[in-house]
């Protein structure tokens, strides 16, 4: 996932150290070394900037790294983070507007549109932060439930900080200061037809704006186009959601007619917009009793994230050029 | 004034054991007492001994008679394996649970119930709260043998504390322990020569240590509090990072095989993965323990990972020394 070193593409491949390397794992092996000791000790035989790669995998093959109480892994977003800048910059061309006006301290509820199938959204949303904040700050996204009922999916989701979506997480996380970004339309959102790409769907229960009146947490709506067109979803199979578990199974152009290279997500052009914070002032926990408001802002929010998302279409003018 | 009395059920087992151990040595209390069929880890010199199954209704004197003021239920079997069927253990936990609350029923000096409970009654889901709080037992429908046994229980005892309001009944919600003299599923699992997990999951885990366990038990005792209380380390730990911790390959096999697979290691004797411990290693569970430190007064010396990290190093050296 790191770009190539300028240096070793264009030179021949080191074949001396490598030899040497694989006669000492293999002799620290046979002396009855773990295979993370037995890494460590080999490496003295490579060239610095390897030898520190391999020092960094063996240290992890003992367990030597952290994970916050949420199992986001500081460690493997880093690692993961020139792909995801990769996918930002040349495959999607992200165009991020009004990053800063996302609270740069304290807690921030983001509520976004959600569309696309993998929740490639939440990364680029985190992508915009982490790159264009003055301030940078990793979001904790809520990840629909059985994307960590998937195997690969949940551990990547979880230790680039993503977490189950539960009201009690999204709260937790709140009391504790951290950002979160919701996405209320859920299931709806992420597997709506290609036809019905801009229409933002019903907010849930507008449980999002309980949240944050019992948090006292700021709103910020945010306008996401582009992920609509990645995996055009032209139709449904009842059976393999049956086979698989999966709540619905898409059927895209791609997939699963090509098979894996079918979750290869189709590089239309982005544009994000984080909107004003919303002004909640005034308002306290005991207005969550109130369902007329609570449906209301519900209700409010969504308008403003479905004008938002056309007018950003305007701007964007074309798809995929 | 007088001291407490004290009597524990499942004195057998090592938190029994050391439990009656310490309570014997408390200047606080003046009486213990223990019920097991089994004989006690070590010589308990001030511990009076009851013989007698915790299905017996022969309980129905005996508890009366001792006169005690607190009762500790520490005879809950947590999963069956060698020579404990899924059904006897129903029997132990059910059953046993009932006849020692007709028991403390007709012990009209009892004031305190301390239950060690688990955790394993919040279940493991994909979608759950990373944290779960005491008032979140029932989110999920109880899935496994063991939850509907553990929900059961806690019916129980919450039915006898609202008709007996003199007596404080705490039920402490267990999380799996995990510590050096390692008889308990988590340690076992950890010692397999290689060790199988679900391929493409890497679940939190959370533990606590087997001395704070023990010293949970002990506070609560000491402080009597009413309702459920989580009893955990602080902060959870990856599955992988645990096993790597523990220094052991890992086996990862796709979900679908998993039962078969690790139905294999229960036929070689190795290790029983009861269907409540598959669903934890793919999915995992965290508990809030905010009650357990302000209420009990109790904080765990280890965290999550400092305990797994002590476990490893007392079986390496163990290991070094065999």
């Amino acid at each position: 996932m790191t770009a190539p070193r300028p240096d070793a593409a264009n030179g021949p491949l080191p074949i001396g150290p490598l030899v040497s390397f694989l006669r000492a794992l293999r002799g620290g092996l046979d002396g009855g070394q773990g295979l993370a000791g037995a890494l460590a000790d080999s490496a003295l035989a490579l060239p610095r900037d390897a030898r520190e790669s391999l020092d960094a995998a063996a240290r992890r093959l003992a367990g030597g790294y952290e994970e916050d109480d949420w199992g986001y892994d500081e460690e493997f977003a880093d690692a993961a983070l020139p792909f995801l800048e990769f996918m930002y910059d040349r495959w999607w061309r992200v165009h991020a507007e009004g990053v800063e006006r996302v609270p740069a301290h304290g807690h921030a509820l983001l509520v976004a549109n959600h569309a696309g199938i993998m929740p490639w959204d939440g990364t680029m949303m985190g992508v915009a932060l982490m790159r264009e904040h003055p301030l940078p700050r990793v979001p904790r996204f809520m990840v629909l439930d059985w994307a960590f009922d998937l195997p690969f999916v949940s551990v990547a989701m979880r230790k680039l900080g993503g977490v189950p979506a539960s009201p009690f997480n999204a709260i937790r996380l709140l009391e504790a200061g951290e950002l979160v970004a919701v996405f209320p339309e859920g299931i709806k959102g992420a597997g709506k037809a290609y036809r019905d790409r801009y229409r933002v769907q019903r907010f849930g229960r507008g449980g999002f704006i309980e949240i944050a009146l019992r948090t006292g947490a700021p709103i910020v709506p945010v306008a996401v186009v582009g992920s609509e067109e990645i995996h055009p979803k032209i139709g449904e199979s009842g059976l393999l959601a049956r086979l698989t578990g999966a709540p619905y199974f898409p059927i895209t152009p791609t997939f699963p007619l090509l098979g894996p290279l079918g979750v290869v997500p189709l590089p239309s052009r982005w544009r994000i917009e984080f909107c004003e914070p919303l002004d909640l002032s005034g308002l306290t926990p005991a207005d969550t009793a109130d369902r007329a408001l609570v449906l209301e802002l519900s209700e409010h929010v969504r308008d403003l994230i479905q004008r938002k998302v056309h007018e950003n279409l305007v701007k964007r003018k074309h798809a995929f050029a | 004034m007088p001291g407490r009395r004290v009597l524990i059920t499942g004195i057998a087992s090592y938190l029994g054991t050391e439990l009656a151990r310490i309570l014997e040595e408390d200047p606080a209390v003046e009486y213990v007492a223990g019920v097991d069929t089994r004989k006690p880890r070590a010589l308990l010199a001030g511990t009076e001994l009851i013989d007698v199954d915790i299905r017996d209704p022969e309980l129905l004197t005996r508890i009366p008679d001792t006169g005690v003021d607190t009762v500790v239920h520490n005879q809950i079997v947590r999963r069956p394996g060698a020579g404990m069927s899924a059904r006897r253990a129903h029997d132990i936990n059910v059953i046993g649970s009932l006849q020692l609350l007709a028991a403390c029923g007709r012990t009209p000096t009892l004031r305190a119930i301390v239950v060690r409970g688990s955790a394993g009654i919040y279940g493991a889901e994909p979608a759950a709260p990373e944290f779960f709080t005491e008032d979140m037992a029932r989110l999920y429908p109880l899935r496994t043998r063991f939850q509907r046994d553990v929900a059961e229980i806690e019916n129980l005892f919450g039915t006898f504390a609202r008709r007996h309001d003199e007596v404080a009944c705490a039920m402490l919600r267990y999380q799996p322990s995990i510590g050096p003299t390692g008889s308990t599923q988590i340690p076992q699992y950890l010692s397999l020569p290689v060790v199988p997990t679900y391929l493409g999951f890497d679940p939190r885990i959370q533990v606590i240590h087997e001395r704070d366990a023990l010293d949970a038990l002990v506070a609560a005792v000491r402080r009597p509090v009413r309702g459920p209380v989580n009893v955990a380390a602080e902060g959870t730990i990856g599955l992988t990072r645990m096993i790597r911790i523990a220094g052991r390959p890992t086996l990862p096999i796709p979900s679908p095989l998993f039962g078969s697979a690790t139905g294999a290691a229960k036929r070689l004797g190795l290790l029983d993965f009861s269907p409540d411990f598959q669903r934890l290693l793919r999915y995992g569970r965290g508990v809030d323990t905010s009650r357990l430190v302000r209420e009990v007064g109790f904080r765990a010396h280890f965290t999550t990972v400092s305990a797994a990290e002590d476990y490893a190093a007392a079986r390496n050296t163990a290991e070094a020394a065999a």
